[in-house]
């Protein structure tokens, strides 16, 4: 007993200092995971206060282009209103469906947190399960590919971001319909890579990028940004660098996209499995 | 004792709001991340006893992890530079050794004793928490290259507030 307590005396430092070392890493190993939602239903309500007032200052510094934006993006949805008038009085007129018709959902939110320079990046919305959003959700800026949505409580939500090395998304070539997978390397925060396209397909520096729709949760042909380079490695793939369009540095407002007929999809997809 | 408690618990917020307010918004590029926090753990009085300077610098870390969303990365990476910070100060002493109830500043010390004591804990402080976010071996030599840099911009930044301090 006494050589016992002779031990701890002598190396308590070294004891207390496994022990932290111990509590961090089980927080690291277990809260890092933003599925199991606690870290971000919890702690982060503390600190979200401070988060929404350095927002609401940085937004307005930038109100000039998101004002910008949003003028194009109302040209944009206006060209197509005109076009829908038109389609209308053909002899098929469109009824608003929710059951059969509709398949994903838009909710618009803002970016109150966000992150480009760490490797695994995350951004914080400033909506959540109380305004239907649910996990697994497309994220979307305009309408380009900004991240999935991994955690939710009440009022807030956690997107990964595309600039985070665990993302993974399945992107084709618009031109050709050649797809693979896209993720980022880590490097810049402007540049991702499309990898498992084979080599005998063409690509050209300009092509665009876009999502396939197969896993999902983006819907098809959602803009990731156009190739920027690409390379030839190993035998069979290119490695391209896919320039992206969305500015991760300047996300403010975003789109929230739910996919309604998700859950039909993956419970026929499990019965081949 | 009372004075020099309020005195740290006022540098500890600083530090963490500039930390937070600041320096996690700057984002100036991927490889270029300045941690300044860690200058509460450098500031620390010599005689501080292990224990507390390691809960000290848990609860840094743990405080700077709320605040990015990031739970363990900086409590694990700060305590493992509470921990060496004993020992750096032994390698590192001065020939006639530390005078005692002192602080370790730029002041008692010296320019260039404060910079290779900012510059060791900074750099064991910014490996162990940028390996801990990448969290794989694959890039090695990229994750070294940020770790280089960050820990360049981190030294001059604590290097300026020291300065800054030892002027008022």
């Amino acid at each position: 007993m006494r050589s016992l307590l002779n031990f701890l005396a002598r190396y308590n430092n070294l004891i207390i200092f496994l022990v932290l070392e111990g509590i961090a890493i089980y927080l690291l190993a277990t809260g890092n995971n933003y599925h199991n939602g606690r870290f971000v239903n919890g702690v982060r309500g503390l600190t979200r206060g401070i988060e929404e007032r350095i927002n609401n200052t940085r937004t307005y510094l930038s109100l000039r282009e998101i004002n910008e934006a949003l003028a194009t993006e109302n040209v944009a949805l206006r060209n197509n209103m005109a076009k829908l008038v038109k389609k209308g009085n053909s002899a098929f007129t469109s009824v608003t469906d929710s059951i059969y018709k509709q398949q994903y959902t838009h909710t618009s939110a803002e970016v109150i947190n966000n992150s480009t320079n760490r490797q695994k990046n995350f951004f914080t919305l400033n909506k959540g399960s109380r305004q239907g959003i649910k996990l697994d959700m497309a994220v979307t800026s305009g309408n380009d590919v900004a991240g999935v949505i991994v955690g939710c409580s009440e009022n807030y939500s956690v997107a990964m971001s595309l600039l985070n090395l665990d993302f993974k998304l399945s992107a084709r070539i618009k031109s050709n319909g050649y797809f693979g997978s896209l993720s980022w390397d880590g490097r810049s925060y402007r540049y991702a890579v499309l990898s498992d396209i084979p080599q005998h397909v063409t690509v050209n520096v300009g092509d665009t990028i876009e999502t396939t729709g197969y896993s999902a949760i983006f819907p098809e042909g959602v803009v990731i940004g156009t190739v920027s380079d690409y390379d030839k490695v190993g035998g069979d793939f290119y490695k391209i660098i896919v320039s992206m369009k969305t500015d991760f540095r300047r996300l403010h407002f975003v789109d929230i996209i739910g996919n309604m007929k998700k859950t039909e999809e993956i419970e026929l997809e499990k019965q081949f499995q | 004792m009372i004075n020099s408690i309020l005195r740290f618990s006022l540098i500890f917020i600083l530090l963490i709001l500039l930390q937070v307010l600041l320096f996690n918004n700057i984002q100036f590029s991927g490889y270029v991340n300045p941690y300044v926090y860690i200058m509460f753990i450098l500031l620390l009085p010599m005689e501080i006893p292990s224990w507390l300077l390691l809960i000290l610098s848990f609860a840094t870390g743990l405080t700077i992890d709320l605040f990015s969303g990031s739970p363990g990365m900086h409590s694990s990476a700060t305590v493992l530079a509470g921990f060496i910070r004993p020992y750096v100060l032994r390698i590192i002493s001065p020939r006639d050794g530390y005078e005692p109830n002192s602080d370790p500043s730029m002041v008692t010390y010296g320019f260039t004793w404060f910079l290779t004591y900012t510059f060791l804990i900074v750099l064991v402080h910014h490996t162990a928490l940028f390996y801990l976010e990448v969290f794989r071996f694959a890039d090695f030599f990229r994750t070294m290259l940020r770790v280089i840099l960050s820990t360049l911009f981190s030294v001059t930044f604590i290097l300026l507030i020291e300065l800054y301090r030892r002027g008022k």
